[in-house]
Formats: structure tokens, C-alpha cells, sequence
């Protein structure tokens, strides 16, 4: 009787699990399936992925969070005092990393002011995918009512208002290859800002779990310990 | 260890002025407990430590966090930037969020599958009818205390969700207007909600503490229910919850441990279904996100609301659905207490199980045709639950109880 009841119990959570990851995955994917890329946090694809961000993103998006200390605290980053004073200019150490166009100016030019990026990954279903997708999704559309430039294949309804910012559209052959990179390279940065102690928490993580396994075996056996003359 | 501590000195100074050392027997050492229990009872210890966790978690991000919607650059708010500035400035500012975003599903999953051992083994019949009722009223303050921290980061989750909940108190004839405004402290969600939210956010905890205390002192008048739901030789049949019980809870606490912490450390959102995608949005009164759904632990609630295209209807069917927890002690008149020996209600209360599931996923996910259908399905099977449990004695052949454990 017992073993029927766990067992019914586990079908039921097993099938609530099932039912709930169903939509989960659905909804990683967005609008269409989204282009697939490699994010990782290695310093030679984050530092790519920075410069990225400030030559290209930062023209009209800021990442507020992100504080030019950060650019040396981060372990990951791990900028020297002279980067990051070429960096910020006459900015200070504390302040984030904040675009010199002003709303007034975005709204007028693009008709929005353009998202923060500090949190976009996580703040976009598809994280790191998403943006890849957004920023190599620039075609022709194929229904011929938006504008070259102004059609992204990953943006929800297709008409985005951020202009081409790799220049993706027109590129030749030759480039691809290195616009995905910088793609790729960004997309990797804006995950890593999204989320800065993410490595770090991984790490202590496995020895948390690692410390946990051991306690929870000593207990196991301590418990068969304290239980072996109880009779039921 | 404890009989040695209990003759020290200083033990019989504190002993002859507050009657310590018996407290410690009466509960502890000599606290009579079943012997027959299985692993569902270990869930009642895990959620005294959520709940320890939550608090002690909560206390230290109170340190940082700044209830204020006032905008800052790039459309959020001094809220907003807080949480941030815990997650990224603050030393392991970022485990004790974590700790607290992942504590909040971890608590509703502890305890839902207490209130289901609860139901299952008929732990709620008499003598421990109130036990229930103090139970029932511990969940409900537990799903206010979670709406009103889920407003805190002002994200558009946060802020729409509790647009849409404290719209339904609108609802409600008379005084609804007022109960709105008076939630909301204006005609919408704004500043003074984020304040009144949080002060709540800090009360109900407190309240928690206080009604758990009432909880347990409750259970140890009337004693454990145990797997097989008959009364028991509370001499022979027993043990001493220390150390029997104490080292089988730690054991719980330590697999608890493994899962609680692969989600704080390798998995904090959980896809999405602990902190929601659109939470990482600023909250925006302008834009009103696709699809608005509360985090998984109230979707099957939120379910039953919108199944009624009524909104007072639905409001009320949905308070029902919780209120009903509160006399199911009353509604069910069999004498024999454990599934186990039931085998109708086994049947019904392992179909309620299940709706309460899918009443979740409907909840969770954006509405459809379909899903309306499901979702009017699994209602009505939530509630013939608790329809048809007052007749079921009358045709219910239940087995022979045995005769001890």
C-alpha cells in the first residue's frame, strides 16, 4: 500500500515536473527558434565582447550597473589601471558605464529610448541566444513591408528600431565569420555583467555540494545507527 | 550529551527559575512520537528551517534593499538598483538574495507536501482538527507574505502582478473600492504600495514565527498522526522524538540541503519559474507585459480565478478554494483516518493531488482555449473533493484497521 502511494505520488510530481518544463522550453525559444552560440566567460572572449560593447553598444545603450571598478574587480575581466583609465576618461571609477546619448536624443533619433544592458540576458527570454540572434537577424523582409535595416528575423513582430548595429545586413562573405565572433563575444560580455558573480558562485558551489554529500552520508549512517533496534 | 549538560551547575540555576529541565523532557527527550512514521514527515522540520532561513536571509537584505519606486536613470528605480546593488556590491550580497528568491519556492514545496501528507494519511481528522486549522491559517499568511516580497524588486512582474491582485479586492461588492485604495495607498500600484508591502513583508514572518509556536505546541497536546492513522499505545508504541527523530529530521535536512543548494548556486531562476524572466524589466505603469502570471507556488489559485468569466464570482471561488481548507475537518465523517485503509478516498485524494498540478500549469502558462477547458476540469475536481467528502463514509468499505504499529 505504501509503495503504491509513493509511487502514485512520484507519477504525479514526475508528470507536474514534465508538464511544467513543457512551456519552459517552448518559451526559451521566443518567437522563432533562436540561433544558437557558444557563451563562454573566458577572458579573451569578454574582453572582445567589452570592446564591443564600448565602441558599438555604448554609442546609445548604457550598462548602469556596471561600474568602471568592476572592469578591474572582476576577476574575469581583470582590466589593468591604464585600460580602464583610457577607458573612462574623465568619468569616475564608480560611476557605470553610461552611454553619451541623451534620452531626449534617443526618442527624437530612434522614437525609444534604448533598453539598459546591465540585465538584458536575463531580462530576454533565450539570455545570451537571444541577443546573438537579434544582432545577426537582420534580413530582408521576406514580405516586403518593412524596411531594410529595420527588419530583425529574432525581434518580436520583426520591425526593431535599433539600426544594424555590426552592420550585419550588408556585410560580404568574407566578414561573417568574424561579425559572429563579435556576436558571439558580446553576447557572451552581456551575460556575464548580467549575473558578475556567477563563476564564483559556481565554484563554491560544488564544494558546498560536495561538503553536503559527506554530511548527508554521515547522517544516513548515523541515523541507521540510532535506529537499529528499533523494531516496525 | 544532554543528560551531561542537564547536570551542570548552571543547568540547575536556570532549571530551579524556568522548569528548563522539564521542558526538555516533555518535549524532547521524552516527547512520545510514533514509531511508524515515514519520509513525509520529515517536511513539518524542513519547513521550520525555511522559514529560520527566510528570516535570518531577510534581516540581512533589509540592510541594503531600499523600498522607493522613484526613478533613476535609465528607468528604474532606487528599488530596482538596490537588489542590484545587493547582487553585485554587497559581499555574497548575492548568496543570501539567492538564498531568499530560492527559500520562497523551497518553503511552498516543503509545505505543500506537508499539507499533502496531512491529507493523505487524515491527519487533519479529529483529534487534531484545530492543528489543521492553525495549519490552514500559517499557509494563507505564507502566500501573503510571498505576494507582498515578490512586489520588492519592482520589476514588471512585480509590479503587474500585484496590479492584478489588488484589483480583485475591487471586486468585492461595498467595501472592494475602498480595500483597494486602502491596499494600494492611492487609485494605483505605486510608492505607497511599494512601502505597505514591504512593512507587511516584514510583519507576516513575525506572525509566522508566532502562529508555528502555536502549531507545534498544538501538535504535541494531541500527539502525532502516524502512516497507518489508528490511536496508538503511547507507551509501547512510541519513541523519544531525541534522539530518534532529531538525527531521522537531519537526515531530511541534509537531502533538502542538496537540492535547496543546487538551485541557489547552479540554478537560482530555475528556467524562469523562480524569478521570472520579465522581473529583470523595470517595472513600467506605460506597458502592461504579454502574458502576467504569478511565480508557480499561487498559479492554481490564480487558475481558479480565471476560470469564472465573472470577476466577483472567480474572486470568490478562489477565496472558497483556500477557505475550504479551514472546515475540512468538519467535512469529512469516515472514522478511519489513513488512505491507506480508504480506498474511495485514496482514489479521490490522490485525483485531488493531481488537479491541484494541473491547476498550477494552467495557472502558469498563457491562457488558451484549451487550457480554459483544463483548467474549468481540474476546478471542478477540486472542489467535488471537497463536495463529495461528507458522503463518502455512507458507501466507503474501508479495510480492517490493524492492530498496532
Amino acid at each position: 500500500m505504501k509503495e503504491v502511494m509513493m509511487k502514485s505520488m512520484r507519477l504525479s510530481l514526475i508528470a507536474g515536473l514534465l508538464l511544467m518544463l513543457a512551456p519552459a522550453m517552448a518559451s526559451a525559444s521566443g518567437g522563432g527558434a533562436l540561433k544558437h552560440t557558444e557563451i563562454t566567460f573566458d577572458n579573451e572572449t569578454l574582453r572582445k565582447g567589452l570592446t564591443v560593447f564600448t565602441d558599438v553598444c555604448m554609442g546609445c545603450h548604457a550598462a548602469k550597473y556596471l561600474t568602471y571598478r568592476n572592469l578591474m574587480a572582476y576577476p574575469e575581466l581583470g582590466l589593468s589601471r591604464e585600460e580602464v583609465d583610457e577607458l573612462r576618461g574623465d568619468k569616475g571609477l564608480l560611476e557605470g558605464l553610461i552611454t553619451e546619448l541623451s534620452p531626449e536624443d534617443a526618442t527624437e533619433s530612434y522614437g525609444k529610448v534604448p533598453p539598459d544592458l546591465s540585465v538584458i540576458t536575463r531580462a530576454r527570454r533565450g539570455g545570451g541566444n537571444y541577443i546573438y540572434s537579434l544582432l545577426t537577424g537582420y534580413e530582408s523582409d521576406p514580405h516586403g513591408k518593412v524596411e531594410d535595416g529595420n527588419y530583425n528575423a529574432y525581434y518580436p513582430g520583426n520591425r526593431i528600431a535599433m539600426p544594424d548595429p555590426l552592420a550585419w545586413f550588408e556585410h560580404d562573405e568574407s566578414e561573417t565569420a568574424d561579425l559572429e565572433e563579435q556576436a558571439r563575444a558580446v553576447s557572451s560580455f552581456l551575460t556575464f555583467i548580467g549575473d558578475p558573480h556567477q563563476l564564483e558562485r559556481q565554484r563554491i558551489g560544488i564544494w558546498v555540494m560536495g561538503f553536503l554529500v559527506l554530511l548527508t552520508f554521515v547522517l544516513w549512517l548515523l541515523k541507521r545507527e540510532v535506529w537499529k533496534d528499533v523494531k516496525h | 550529551m544532554i543528560e551531561k549538560m542537564m547536570n551542570t551547575r548552571l543547568f540547575h540555576w536556570v532549571d530551579e527559575r524556568t522548569q528548563l529541565g522539564s521542558i526538555i523532557k516533555s518535549q524532547l527527550t521524552e516527547y512520545p512520537v510514533p514509531k511508524n512514521f515515514n519520509y513525509m514527515w520529515n517536511f513539518g522540520s524542513l519547513a521550520l528551517l525555511v522559514l529560520v532561513l527566510q528570516i535570518v536571509t531577510g534581516i540581512f537584505l533589509v540592510m541594503y534593499y531600499k523600498p522607493s519606486a522613484e526613478l533613476t536613470y535609465g528607468g528604474y528605480t532606487v528599488a530596482f538598483d538596490s537588489v542590484e546593488r545587493i547582487m553585485r556590491d554587497i559581499n555574497f550580497g548575492w548568496l543570501i538574495r539567492y538564498m531568499h528568491a530560492v527559500g520562497a519556492s523551497a518553503f511552498f514545496v516543503v509545505v505543500y507536501m506537508h499539507i499533502g501528507r496531512g491529507l493523505y494519511y487524515g491527519s487533519y481528522k479529529g483529534p487534531r482538527e484545530l492543528l489543521w486549522i492553525i495549519g490552514v491559517v500559517i499557509l494563507l499568511i505564507m502566500q501573503g507574505a510571498a505576494f507582498f516580497g515578490y512586489l520588492l524588486p519592482w520589476g514588471q512582474m512585480s509590479f503587474w502582478g500585484a496590479t492584478v491582485i489588488t484589483n480583485l479586492f475591487g471586486a468585492l461588492p461595498v467595501i472592494g473600492e475602498y480595500l483597494q485604495q486602502l491596499l494600494r495607498g492611492g487609485f494605483a500600484v505605486g510608492d505607497p504600495t511599494l512601502n505597505r508591502f514591504f512593512s507587511l513583508h516584514y510583519l507576516f514572518p513575525l506572525l509566522l514565527a508566532a502562529i508555528v509556536g502555536g502549531h507545534i505546541h498544538a501538535l504535541h497536546v494531541v500527539h502525532s498522526n502516524n502512516p497507518e492513522g489508528i490511536d496508538i499505545d503511547q507507551e509501547k508504541e512510541t519513541i523519544p522524538f531525541h534522539p530518534y527523530y532529531t538525527v531521522k529530521d537531519a537526515l531530511g535536512v541534509g537531502v533538502f540541503l542538496l537540492g535547496y543548494c543546487y538551485f541557489v548556486f547552479f540554478n537560482p531562476e530555475a528556467w524562469g519559474y523562480f524569478i521570472e524572466v520579465d522581473n529583470f524589466v523595470p517595472a513600467n505603469n506605460l506597458q502592461t507585459p504579454a502574458h502576467i502570471a504569478p511565480v508557480w507556488y499561487l498559479t492554481p489559485w490564480y487558475t481558479i480565478l480565471r476560470t469564472f468569466e465573472n470577476k466577483l464570482i472567480g474572486v470568490l471561488m478562489m477565496g472558497g478554494s483556500l477557505a475550504i481548507l479551514f472546515v475540512l475537518p468538519f467535512l469529512d465523517r469516515s472514522k478511519v483516518r489513513s488512505a491507506r485503509y480508504r480506498p474511495v478516498f485514496r482514489q479521490m485524494v490522490i485525483l485531488f493531488f493531481v488537479s491541484v498540478v494541473v491547476l498550477g500549469y494552467c495557472g502558469h502558462s498563457a491562457p488558451s482555449a484549451t487550457l480554459k477547458i483544463v483548467g474549468a476540469i481540474a476546478t471542478s475536481v477540486y472542489f467535488g473533493f471537497f463536495l463529495l467528502l461528507p458522503f463518502v463514509h455512507k458507501f466507503e468499505k474501508t479495510k480492517p484497521l490493524p492492530e498496532g504499529i
